[in-house]
């Protein structure tokens, strides 16, 4: 459906215009560009999105033993799962340590984001602290989370300096390898997705209407209430769906900096493959998409983008 | 009409953006009950000047006065003065209703109860003309009535002052020649004091009970608009007004100017740094070519005219090259045929012309 409207504006567009070769087959050559554009991006997306999904999907139907598997359809993988308490517990803590995130990220990334979006005048200025949110990405995705050790550990910075400060007598354990390393280890890489959307969103608000929100006699809290937070729905809304996407499909942290502890649908699904469990993988893979479905779906309940943006 | 002691009065307040000075000293008083526009080109420090009125600018020195306080330091929410802007600035995720109660339920002194707003502000919007809108979210709604909600979210907190940042420059011509009397007349009915910012001098002219214009972060005169029309105080009032000739030349002596139409005899020239004389648009009189006219005569190519309904404007090169305007009213009959390219000689009675200057003798 969309599609076809594409096609028709761009041959509105040209119809009128002056040039010879263009008013001699003014639809055709509007609609031919229209449908070359989007050919590149729908085959690209059938071959290596759509299919591989139907494909996993077909999968987790399909009979596994203990080193084959042939496409006699059964149901086996899937009551493996929902019986089994380990999965379960694993579709808990994934599901926990989603939400857990998804607030930590919103917690420290918002503020960051009122900083940068409201109170920083300057356009370059709110740029360049935008730019610094993103230096991190500019080492590896495992070196920032192997980073988190040294920093983290019995030995570790952090611990050293509470003990140095006597803020504590003995190093805290509980800093790494467990389900709060995780957490701080996923909160540090994916908050500037939330901080980005958020600022965007911030920084269109025209400052004129927060001046006559002042001026009507409303102090910082009342304007923030009723009128900066809303107009940052949107913003929020696609930093969630942002961070929601990449922590419910994480593995890594959790397998670097959890010490086996947090066991994610991710890790499993990667364990799983490792021992040529397809079928059961294919289960895992596909409750994880359904999981990220519904919280795209629910997210996007929360304000209507289309009206928005 | 106007209380004893001004609503407002500002002490020779300065802003500094770095070195450049937008207010240059500004002190200005005004009165309770009373519609002052602020006339000044773009640049002139207008906006600014309200800014600061408002609270939303610091001023760098001066004090200003509000309702018999000292209000220089004090944040914009607690000031109680209303403020109009330009692009109107309504909240875009509220409807109609929601932005003109939003000041009377969230103010942080003297808030008031959902219900008790919910009446004053559909009082407010009737009072605007905008009954049966209040549903409406402001993008649903015309520019003229965007400029209402924004007047009616000001008027309903009931401030002694508002401020409007040229309310009128988004709306277009005949809607904007609606709102002036609008303006005036809602005005009238609350007794609230306006001050009006606009870079248009008819605006300027039609709007205020007094005019002050504004030029380089200066006031340069305030009066009543007939004074400042007919009397303007410097040259750049004049060019302000943008209804005056203005010709360079010198001042031989005390009443006599000398000009590229002759030397004449004039009135009592007002103190200005350069030597002006000033002749306004309609005093002046078309006559067919004649080399021997009496001073002042000046010698002048018909270029082009420009039909204006009620007046036609017709534009004249002098010798100098310099553009030289008549007008002409229709209510003195047809207007006169002028042809383009065709040599004329303008001519003015002396008594009518403003000088400025000092003689050359000192």
């Amino acid at each position: 459906m969309t599609d076809k409207s594409a096609s028709r504006a761009p041959a509105k567009d040209l119809a009128p215009a002056p040039a010879p070769a263009v008013a001699a087959s003014p639809g055709r050559s509007g609609e031919g560009t229209a449908w070359l554009l989007i050919t590149p991006g729908v085959i690209w997306m059938t071959l290596f999105l759509v299919a591989p999904i139907l494909m996993i999907v077909y999968v987790s139907f399909w009979t596994q033993t203990t080193f084959a598997i042939n496409p006699t359809p059964t149901l086996d993988s899937w009551r493996d799962f929902f019986t089994s308490s380990t999965y379960l517990n694993s579709l808990w803590t994934t599901v926990r340590i989603w939400l857990i995130v998804l607030a930590a990220t919103l917690l420290v990334g918002y503020p960051a984001a009122l900083f940068i979006g409201i109170f920083v005048r300057s356009r370059n200025l709110s740029i360049a602290l935008l730019i610094i949110c993103v230096i991190p990405f500019w080492t590896s995705f495992l070196i920032r989370v192997l980073a988190w050790r040294p920093m983290l550990g019995r030995e570790g910075a952090i611990n050293i300096l509470l003990q140095k400060f006597g803020i504590t007598s003995a190093p805290i354990d509980v800093l790494l390898f467990s389900q709060l390393s995780v957490i701080i280890g996923m909160t540090q890489i994916y908050v500037v997705f939330m901080v980005g959307p958020i600022a965007f969103m911030l920084s269109r608000i025209d400052r004129n209407v927060l001046e006559a929100a002042r001026d009507l006699g409303a102090g910082f809290g009342r304007i923030f209430t009723r009128i900066i937070l809303p107009l940052s729905l949107p913003g929020v809304v696609v930093g969630s769906i942002f961070v929601s996407v990449m922590v419910l499909g994480e593995f890594a942290t959790s397998a670097a900096l959890s010490g086996r502890q947090v066991n994610l649908l991710g890790n499993i699904i990667v364990t799983q493959v490792g021992s040529l469990k397809w079928a059961f993988a294919s289960v895992v893979g596909v409750v994880l998409t359904v999981i990220i479905g519904i919280v795209i779906a629910m997210l996007l309940r929360v304000v209507d983008l289309k009206r928005e943006l | 009409m106007s209380d004893a002691s001004p609503v407002l009065r500002l002490e020779g307040v300065v802003k500094r953006y770095g070195d450049v000075p937008a207010l240059d000293g500004v002190s200005l008083a005004v009165q309770g009950n009373e519609y002052v526009s602020l006339l000044g080109p773009s640049g002139s420090g207008k906006t600014t000047l309200l800014r600061v009125i408002a609270g939303f600018e610091v001023p760098d020195a001066g004090r200003v006065h509000f309702n018999g306080h000292d209000v220089t330091g004090q944040p914009p929410h607690e000031r109680g003065i209303g403020f109009v802007f330009q692009n109107f600035a309504l909240f875009p995720n509220m409807s109609v209703l929601q932005n003109v109660t939003y000041g009377l339920i969230n103010a942080d002194k003297g808030a008031v109860s959902p219900a008790e707003a919910e009446r004053r502000a559909l009082a407010m919007l009737e009072m605007v003309g905008l009954s049966g809108l209040e549903g409406r979210s402001t993008d649903q709604i015309s520019g003229g009535q965007k400029q209402r909600v924004a007047l009616a979210r000001t008027l309903v907190k009931g401030p002694k002052l508002v401020l409007l940042d040229e309310p009128l420059g988004a709306l277009d011509a005949n809607l904007r020649a609606r709102m002036r009397n609008e303006l005036r007349s809602i005005r009238q009915e609350l007794g609230v004091t306006f001050l009006h910012v606009t870079g248009s001098e008819t605006e300027a002219l039609a709007m205020g009970d007094r005019v002050a214009v504004l030029d380089r972060g200066r006031v340069l005169q305030i009066g009543a608009p007939d004074t400042v029309y007919h009397a303007p105080e410097t040259p750049n009032v004049a060019r302000f007004l943008n209804r005056y000739n203005l010709f360079a030349g010198t001042i031989p002596a005390q009443g006599q100017f000398a000009g590229p139409f002759g030397t004449v005899s004039t009135p009592p020239a007002r103190p200005a740094d350069e030597a002006l004389y000033g002749i306004r648009f309609d005093r002046m009189i078309v006559e067919p070519e004649n080399p021997a006219a009496p001073a002042p005569a000046l010698h002048a190519t018909f270029r082009a005219s420009e039909y204006l309904g009620s007046s036609v404007v017709s534009f004249f090169e002098g010798e100098d090259g310099r553009i030289v305007e008549t007008e002409h009213h229709m209510s003195m009959g047809a207007p006169p045929e002028f042809l383009t390219g065709q040599r004329y000689t303008l001519r003015w009675d002396p008594d009518h012309a403003i000088v400025f200057g000092q003689s050359a003798a000192g």
